[in-house]
C-alpha cells in the first residue's frame, strides 16, 4: 500500500495544498446544544477510517459537516486544502449517505439509481448493479416502502458505487443480517482495492491517476468492522478524544480481573474506564500501558490481564463519560482522572449495570 | 466477529481476538502455511489484496504482516511480480520455531503442571507415556 503518495497528492502539495481531510476546531450547535465542541484530526487520503462513539457523541453531525451537507458553527474544514462548500469541484468528489437518508417517496430504486450518474462523476453502473443484486434490492419498489435492511443495502449500493474520492458511511449496518454484512465488507475491500490499484496504474492518456478512495465509516459493531479499518477515531461528548492505528488503539487499555484491592493497586495512577464487580472480584477496563514489571507483579498478586478489545474500549470511553452525572461518589472528577484511592473501585461499579 | 453464526458467509477466519495485533496471526498463519509445505519454496504468495479479501481485513494490516515476513528473510520481493517464498524458508521457519519451543509451549506447560500440584518428576512421566 505504497499508493498514499499518489501523483495527484504531490500536484496538490506543489500548490499548497493538504491532500487529506484536515478538521481544524470544529464545532458545531443545534440552538443551545452545542454537539460538537471542539474536533480537531487529519486524515491521510487512501484509508478506511472508523469513527467511532456512543450514541448522541455527534457522529453523523461530524459527517455531514464534513461532506459538506451542514454548516459547521466554527473552525475549519479543509479537504485536499479546499473548502468543500466553496468549491464545487471537490463537492462532487464526496459522498455520504445518511443512516436516515431520505430519498423522494416516489422514485424506486431503479429511478434513484438512473439519477445518481449527474451527482457523482465517477458512478459505477457496473458496481451499482451487481451490489442490487448481490443484496437482492427490488428495482420496482418505491423508496417509501423499503425496508430499514433494505435502505441500508441502498445506501451502500450509493456509496460504493459513487466512486467518490472521500466516502462517508453512517452507520452502513442497520437491519442488515450478517450475509448481508459480508457482502458489504467484501464489496468495501473491493472498491478499496480498485481504487488503489488504478492510482498505481494510470490508464494511458489520463491526465493524472485518481488518488485512492478514502472511506470514512462510523459504526457500533465495532469488533466485527475494526479489522476493516486501518485507523479510528473515537469521538467522545464532542471531541475526538482517540485517534490511532487500530493495533495501537488496542494497545491503549486492558482489562485487569482479580481481587478488588489488587486491582485497585495496580490501577493506581492510570485512568479507570469502567469496572464491575462480582462478588469480591473485580474486573475493570484501565487505560494506560504496563511494563513488564507491572505484569509480573499483576501475576503475583493472581490479577489477570487482558487486552481491552477496541468495543470495550469505546464503550468504555462512553461510559466514563456519564459517570460524573451518574455516580455521586465521583461528582467534581474530571474526565481523565487518575485512580486515586479515595476514588474506590466499588463506587465507580455502582454506577455500572 | 458476529454473535450470530454465519456458516455460509464467514471468511476463512483465524481467531483474532486474543489480542494480539492482527498482523502478526496473519504473519503466523502464512509462515504455518510454508512450513506445512501449501506455499512451497519459489512459488508467489498471495497479494495484499487477496489476504485482505480472502480475510476480511484492511489492506494496509495484510501489508504489514507480508513486511514482517519480508524482515525475516522468509518471503521475498520480486519487482513487479509479488512476493515469492525464500529457498530454505520451511527450514529456517523450523528452526525459529524449535527456539521457541521451550518459552511458548514447555514453561506455560510446566508452570500449568505445578499449579495444579503435578511435580515435575510426574510432568516428565506424563511426557514419556505421550510417545507411547
Amino acid at each position: 500500500m505504497t499508493a498514499t503518495t499518489p501523483t495527484s497528492g504531490a500536484r496538490d502539495l506543489a500548490s499548497g495544498h493538504v491532500p487529506g481531510i484536515t478538521l481544524r476546531h470544529v464545532t458545531k450547535s443545534f440552538g443551545a446544544t452545542e454537539v460538537l465542541t471542539d474536533v480537531c484530526a487529519t486524515l491521510t487520503p487512501g484509508r478506511i477510517y472508523g469513527l467511532l462513539g456512543a450514541n448522541g457523541t455527534g457522529k453523523t453531525t461530524l459527517l455531514a459537516c464534513i461532506a459538506g451537507h451542514t454548516f459547521a458553527s466554527g473552525g475549519e474544514i479543509r479537504i485536499d486544502g479546499r473548502d468543500p462548500r466553496e468549491h464545487a469541484p471537490t463537492l462532487s468528489r464526496l459522498c455520504f449517505v445518511r443512516e436516515d437518508q431520505a430519498y423522494n417517496d416516489a422514485f424506486t430504486v431503479a429511478d434513484i439509481l438512473a439519477v445518481m450518474p449527474a451527482f457523482y462523476p465517477d458512478w459505477d453502473i457496473e458496481t451499482a448493479t451487481r451490489l442490487v443484486r448481490r443484496f437482492r434490492l427490488p428495482w420496482r419498489t418505491r423508496s417509501k416502502k423499503l425496508s430499514r435492511g433494505q435502505r441500508s443495502a441502498l445506501a451502500i449500493v450509493l456509496a460504493l458505487a459513487s466512486g467518490a474520492a472521500y466516502t462517508f458511511l453512517d452507520e452502513p449496518y442497520l437491519g442488515l443480517d450478517p450475509t448481508a454484512r459480508g457482502i458489504f465488507y467484501d464489496e468495501l475491500l473491493a472498491a478499496y482495492a480498485a481504487s488503489h490499484d488504478r492510482a498505481d496504474d494510470p490508464r494511458p492518456g489520463r491526465v493524472a491517476a485518481p488518488a485512492p478512495r478514502t472511506f470514512v465509516m462510523s459504526t457500533h459493531l465495532i469488533d466485527e468492522a475494526a479489522d476493516l479499518m486501518e485507523e479510528v477515531l473515537v469521538l467522545d461528548r464532542g471531541e475526538i478524544v482517540l485517534q490511532a492505528d487500530v493495533d495501537d488503539a488496542r494497545r491503549t487499555a486492558f482489562v485487569a480481573r482479580g481481587l478488588d484491592a489488587e486491582v485497585k493497586a495496580l490501577g493506581v495512577g492510570r485512568e479507570l474506564l469502567s469496572s464491575r464487580r462480582l462478588g469480591g472480584i473485580t474486573s475493570a477496563t484501565i487505560r494506560g500501558e504496563l511494563s513488564a514489571q507491572d505484569r509480573r507483579r499483576a501475576d503475583e498478586a493472581r490479577v489477570s490481564i487482558e487486552p481491552a478489545s477496541l468495543q470495550e474500549l469505546v464503550a468504555a470511553i462512553g461510559l466514563h463519560g456519564g459517570t460524573d452525572q451518574l455516580a455521586p461518589h465521583s461528582v467534581g472528577s474530571t474526565h481523565g482522572e487518575p485512580l486515586a484511592q479515595t476514588h474506590s473501585l466499588a463506587a465507580e461499579s455502582e454506577s455500572d449495570q | 466477529m458476529s454473535d450470530q453464526p454465519d456458516q455460509s458467509d464467514q471468511p476463512d477466519q483465524p481467531d483474532w481476538t486474543d489480542g494480539r495485533p492482527i498482523f502478526m496471526d496473519l504473519a503466523d498463519r502464512i509462515a504455518a502455511d510454508i512450513i506445512a509445505g501449501l506455499i512451497p519454496e519459489e512459488t508467489q504468495v498471495p497479494s495484499t489484496n487477496e489476504l485482505a479479501a480472502h480475510y476480511r481485513i484492511n489492506p494496509a494490516t495484510a501489508g504489514k504482516a507480508l513486511n514482517r515476513l519480508v524482515d525475516q528473510g522468509i518471503v521475498y520481493k520480486r519487482r513487479g511480480l509479488g512476493m515469492f517464498v525464500a529457498t530454505g524458508a520451511p527450514d529456517a521457519l523450523r528452526a525459529a520455531r524449535r527456539e521457541a519451543f521451550a518459552d511458548q509451549f514447555v514453561r506455560p506447560f510446566v508452570q500449568e503442571g505445578r499449579r495444579i500440584g503435578l511435580t515435575i518428576e510426574e510432568i516428565v512421566a506424563l511426557v514419556t507415556k505421550e510417545r507411547a
